[in-house]
C-alpha cells in the first residue's frame, strides 16, 4: 500500500439476507484520485458503496480509510470519519426545502465548501432554494445531492450513478462539476455504467461482476482498452 | 340575559371552554403521538400511562413529606412539578425506548402497537394496584386560583393558563420541528433514517431522544392536568384511545394539523355537550367515521405508506399440529371427557374464549389485519343475545343466532370503513369504532349501563333440552366451539382462504393478479366478526350475563394476547392462548387488581421473547426434530425452509 492511498478495500464480503452479494472485492484508491467502479447492473457496484458506508448491514472483510478499519463501524461513524455518500436514488428529502437539504449533512471537518460556492458550482438550484427538494427536475436533483455532500469537509465521495437517466446536456454539466471537484483536491469513487462518461474522468477503473473486481484499467489504458470495457458490459 | 336558540350564553361559553381546555390536552398528546409515530412508527399505546404519570409526579412532588417522612424533603409545588415531572417522564421514557421499544423497530408494526399495550397495562395496573380507583385531589396553585368575570361567563385564571401555556408549548414545538435544523434532522430521518446516518448523524440516539420528548409532553400535559381532573391511575386509558381517533382524523404528515386538530375537535366535543348532551362522548369518533369515509387520508394527511398487511404468521402448513381434522377429533374426544376432570363452567369459559382468539386468528393471524375491537362483536352479540334471551323471550338457540346477526352486521360496517387504511391506522381505527359501541352501551337504557343485562336465562334448547343442567350447557357450547373451529379450518383451507393468505404475505402481488383484496379482506372480516359475535353470544347465555367489561378495550387486547401467546396464524394457537390466559385469570383472581399488571407483564414478555409463540415455537422444533432424524437416518441434504421474509 502506497502512502498516498487513502481508501483500501480487501476481501470485503456482503449479504443481503442469506444471499451473498459481495465476494472479496479489493481495490484501492489514492488521495486525490477518481476511481470508478463499472459493471453490469446487479454486478455489487452500489452494494460496495453501501457496504463502506456501513448501510449494508451484513459484512465482513476490511474497509481502512486512512488507515483505520471501518468495517464494524456504524454509518454515522464512518461519516464522521471523512466519508460522503451521495446514493443512487438520490435521496432528496421532499419534507425539506432545497437549502435545508443543502444544510443538512453536518459538517465534520474543516475544508469543505462554502455555501455560496456550492451554489456558484450549481447556479440552477441557488435559484430555487426556496423550493420543496422533491420539485427540481432530475438533473437539479442529482446536483443537490452532489452539492449535499460538498459542504460537511468528507475528503472522499462515494457517487453511485451520478448521471443515471439525465439528458446528454445534464451529463456534461456533471462531468465538468467532477473534474472541479478533483481540481479541489477531493477524493471520488464512482459507480457508473456509462463507460465514455467515465473514462474522460477516471484515473482508474475497476470492472465488478458477481460481487469481486475482476479486471482493472488505469486511465492510460482506457483508449485502448475500452472495447476490453464495453465486452465486460455488453449483456 | 340574552338566550341563544334557548341557550344560555354561560352555559355555551362554559362548555366552548371546557372544549378548549380539553382540545389543548387533545393537541399536546396527539402531538406527541404523531411526532413518535413519524419518527419510530410505533404506535405509542402507552402515552395514556405517560400522561397519567405525568399527573402522578405532580401529586407526588407536593406530597413528598408525607410520603417519605423520615427524610425531612420539602413539599415541591405546581411550578417546580411544571419544570421538573416532564424531564422526569421523559427520562422514563428515554429508558423504556432503550430497554424495549428499540427492540421492535424491526420488526412489523404490530408488535410496537402490542408491547406499548403491554407497557401501559403494566404501568396502569401497579397504579391501580397502589391507589385503586379513587382519585387524588390536586389544588391549584395558589397563585393562579380565582378568575375574572367577563360579563357574559366566570373565566378561572388556572384555566387562561392552561389554554396559553399549553398553546405555547405546541405552537414552540411546531417551529422547532418545521423551521430548525434540528427539525429538519426529524423531518428528514423521519423519510429514510439510513441515508441521514451516513451523513453521521446518530439517529438510533435522535430517536430515543425523539421519545424521551413525546414522552416528555405527555408528562407535561399530565401535570397541566392535575389540578383539573381527578389524579387517578384510570385517567390516560381513555384519553389515549380519544388520542388515537384524533391522530386518524388529523392524518399523519403535518404537525400543524394534528395541533388544529386537537384544538378543534375538544371545541366540537365543547359544543356537543351544549346541544346534544348524551352524543358528547362518542362525538370524535363520529368524526372519525365521518373523515374515513370522505378524506380517508385524514384532514392533514398525506397518504403515502404502500398497502401492507402485516404476515406475522408462524405456522408450518404441514406440521401434525396444522391437521384441522385430526385435532377436531381430539378436541371433540378430549373436550367430552373434561367436563368429568374440571368444572364444566371452567371449560365452557375457554370455549367460549378460545372461539373468540380463532375468530380473531382469522383476520389477524390468516390476513395479516392488526385489528383491535373486537370486544365490540364479541360484547354486542353478547348484549343482544342477552336481552332477546331475557325481555324478548326468545329460546337460546335464537337469541345467539341474533346476537351473531348484529356482530355480523356491525362487522360489515366496521370493516367497510377500516379495511380504507393499512397497518396501525387499521388498529386505531377498529380500537375508536369499538370505543363507540362502548360508550352506546353506557348511555344506552336497554343496556343497563353499569349493571349490564344481568340474570339471562338460559332456556331450553330447541324446546326441550334443558340448559340450566351444567352438562347440557357444556355440550351445547363444546359443539358450538367445534362449528367454529370447523368453520375456520375450512374456510382457510378452502380457495378463498388461499387468497387471503396470499394478501398477507404480498398484497401489490395479489392485486396484479387481479383479486380485488379490499374485497377479500372486507369478506374475511365479517366472518371473524360472525364467529366473535358466536363466542360472545354463547358466552352471555352460558355465563348468563352481558355486561361494559365484554364491549371493553381490554376485551379486544385479550384476544389479541390469546392469539400472540398460543401463535399467530397457527391452528391450534388461539385455543392454547385461550388455555393460558383463562388460567391465569383464574388462578389470579384472588389477587384482584393484579391480574392486569400480570397481563400486561405477558404481552411485553411474548413480544420480547415469544415472539412465535407456544404453538409456532412448538412446530419449529418438531420441524428441526423431523430434518434431524431424517439426516442421522441418511437422508439427503438438508432441504431449507425458511420462515423468513
Amino acid at each position: 500500500m502506497s502512502a498516498a492511498t487513502l481508501l483500501s478495500v480487501r476481501g470485503l464480503r456482503g449479504w443481503y439476507g442469506e444471499s451473498q452479494a459481495l465476494h472479496d472485492m479489493a481495490f484501492d484508491i489514492g488521495r486525490g484520485e477518481v476511481v470508478t467502479l463499472l459493471g453490469r447492473n446487479g454486478a455489487g457496484k452500489s452494494t460496495t458503496l453501501r457496504a463502506i458506508m456501513g448501510l449494508l448491514r451484513k459484512r465482513s472483510g476490511e474497509v481502512s480509510f486512512q488507515g483505520e478499519n471501518l468495517i464494524a463501524r456504524m454509518p454515522e461513524h464512518i461519516a464522521r470519519r471523512g466519508i460522503a455518500y451521495c446514493p443512487e436514488e438520490r435521496g432528496i428529502f421532499s419534507s425539506l426545502t432545497v437549502e435545508e437539504n443543502l444544510l443538512l449533512p453536518p459538517v465534520i471537518a474543516q475544508g469543505g465548501m462554502a455555501l455560496e460556492d456550492i451554489y456558484e458550482l450549481f447556479p440552477n438550484i441557488a435559484e430555487r432554494r426556496k423550493s420543496q427538494g422533491t420539485k427540481l427536475s432530475g438533473g437539479e436533483q442529482q446536483m443537490l445531492a452532489i452539492g449535499r455532500i460538498l459542504r460537511t469537509g468528507a475528503t472522499l465521495l462515494l457517487l453511485d450513478e451520478p448521471t443515471e437517466g439525465l439528458a446528454p446536456v445534464i451529463v456534461q454539466q456533471i462531468g465538468v462539476v467532477i473534474r472541479k471537484l478533483k481540481e479541489r483536491g477531493f477524493t471520488l469513487l464512482l459507480v457508473e455504467q456509462n463507460v465514455r462518461f467515465a473514462a474522460r474522468l477516471a484515473d482508474r477503473h475497476y470492472v465488478v461482476e458477481h460481487g469481486k473486481v475482476i479486471d482493472r484499467l488505469e486511465a492510460a489504458d482506457v483508449a485502448g482498452g475500452l472495447e476490453r470495457i464495453q465486452n465486460y458490459l455488453k449483456v | 340575559m340574552m338566550t341563544l336558540i334557548g341557550i344560555s350564553p354561560q352555559l355555551l361559553f362554559g362548555q366552548l371552554l371546557i372544549g378548549l381546555i380539553n382540545g389543548v390536552f387533545y393537541a399536546m398528546m396527539s402531538l406527541g403521538v404523531a411526532i413518535i409515530f413519524g419518527m419510530l412508527r410505533i404506535g405509542n399505546f402507552v402515552h395514556g400511562a405517560q400522561y397519567m404519570l405525568g399527573a402522578f409526579g405532580a401529586w407526588y412532588l407536593l406530597n413528598l413529606p408525607e410520603l417519605f417522612p423520615g427524610l425531612g424533603l420539602p413539599s415541591l409545588n405546581y411550578w417546580w412539578a411544571l419544570v421538573l415531572v416532564p424531564f422526569a417522564v421523559g427520562l422514563i421514557g428515554a429508558v423504556m425506548e432503550r430497554l424495549f421499544i428499540r427492540k421492535v423497530y424491526e420488526l412489523e408494526h404490530a408488535y410496537g402497537l402490542l408491547l406499548t399495550v403491554g407497557l401501559a397495562m403494566l404501568i396502569e395496573g401497579l397504579f391501580n394496584v397502589r391507589y385503586g380507583a379513587a382519585g387524588q385531589q390536586y389544588d391549584i396553585p395558589a397563585s393562579l386560583t380565582g378568575g375574572v368575570n367577563l360579563g357574559f361567563m366566570f373565566m378561572p385564571y388556572y384555566r387562561v393558563w392552561v389554554i396559553g401555556a399549553g398553546i405555547l408549548v405546541c405552537l414552540a414545538t411546531w417551529y422547532s420541528i418545521e423551521r430548525t435544523r434540528l427539525g429538519a434532522y426529524l423531518r428528514a430521518a423521519t423519510e429514510n433514517p439510513d441515508l441521514v446516518r451516513a451523513f453521521g448523524i446518530n439517529v438510533p440516539r435522535m430517536l430515543m431522544l425523539t421519545y424521551a420528548f413525546g414522552v416528555g409532553l405527555a408528562g407535561l400535559a399530565g401535570v397541566m392536568a392535575a389540578p383539573i381532573y381527578q389524579v387517578s391511575p384510570q385517567m390516560g386509558q381513555t384519553i389515549i384511545i380519544t388520542i388515537f381517533a384524533v391522530v386518524v382524523i388529523g392524518g399523519m404528515g403535518s404537525i400543524a394539523g394534528a395541533i388544529f386538530t386537537g384544538l378543534m375537535l375538544g371545541m366540537v366535543e365543547g359544543l356537543t355537550k351544549v346541544f346534544w348532551p348524551q352524543a358528547s362522548t362518542t362525538v370524535i369518533f363520529v368524526i372519525m367515521v365521518l373523515v374515513l369515509v370522505f378524506r380517508p387520508a385524514g384532514l392533514f394527511g398525506k397518504e403515502t405508506v404502500a398497502a401492507h398487511a402485516a404476515d406475522m404468521s408462524t405456522a408450518r402448513p404441514h406440521s401434525i399440529l396444522e391437521n384441522g381434522r385430526l385435532w377436531m377429533l381430539v378436541i371433540a374426544v378430549g373436550g367430552t371427557i373434561l367436563p368429568f376432570f374440571i368444572y364444566p363452567v371452567f371449560g365452557m369459559k375457554i370455549l367460549c374464549l378460545a372461539l373468540f382468539a380463532c375468530a380473531y386468528n382469522l383476520i389477524f393471524g390468516y390476513v395479516g389485519l392488526l385489528a383491535f375491537g373486537h370486544a365490540a362483536f364479541y360484547g354486542s352479540s353478547a348484549y343482544v343475545a342477552a336481552f332477546t334471551a331475557a325481555s324478548w323471550g326468545f329460546p337460546p338457540e335464537l337469541a345467539i343466532l341474533s346476537g351473531v346477526a348484529m356482530a355480523t352486521l356491525l362487522g360489515m360496517i366496521f370493516g367497510w370503513l377500516a379495511i380504507r387504511r393499512q397497518g396501525l391506522y387499521f388498529a386505531m381505527i377498529t380500537l375508536a369504532l369499538a370505543q363507540l359501541v362502548y360508550f352506546y352501551a353506557i348511555q344506552s337504557s336497554w343496556t343497563h349501563g353499569e349493571d349490564g343485562i344481568q340474570s339471562v336465562p338460559r332456556g331450553y334448547l330447541f324446546g326441550f333440552i334443558n340448559l340450566n343442567e351444567p352438562l347440557n350447557m357444556y355440550f351445547f357450547v363444546l359443539a358450538i366451539f367445534l362449528f367454529g373451529f370447523g368453520a375456520i379450518y375450512r374456510i382457510v383451507r378452502s380457495p378463498f382462504g388461499q387468497v387471503l393468505k396470499s394478501i398477507r404475505e404480498n398484497e401489490p402481488r395479489a392485486i396484479s393478479l387481479g383479486y380485488s383484496t379490499d374485497r377479500f379482506k372486507l369478506i374475511a372480516f365479517t366472518l371473524s366478526a360472525m364467529l366473535a359475535g358466536l363466542a360472545g353470544g354463547t358466552k352471555a347465555i352460558v355465563f348468563q350475563i352481558a355486561s361494559l367489561a365484554d364491549l371493553y378495550f381490554m376485551t379486544s387486547a385479550d384476544a389479541l394476547l390469546m392469539t400472540l401467546i398460543g401463535g399467530v396464524g397457527t391452528l391450534l394457537g388461539p385455543i392454547v392462548g385461550a388455555i393460558i390466559v383463562v388460567t391465569i385469570q383464574t388462578e389470579l383472581a384472588t389477587l384482584g387488581s393484579w391480574v392486569v399488571v400480570v397481563q400486561g407483564a405477558a404481552f411485553v414478555l411474548c413480544v420480547l421473547f415469544l415472539r412465535k409463540g407456544v404453538v409456532g415455537t412448538l412446530e419449529d422444533w418438531l420441524a428441526a426434530r423431523a430434518e434431524r432424524e431424517r439426516l442421522a437416518a441418511g437422508g439427503d441434504a438438508p432441504v431449507i425452509e425458511t420462515n423468513s421474509h
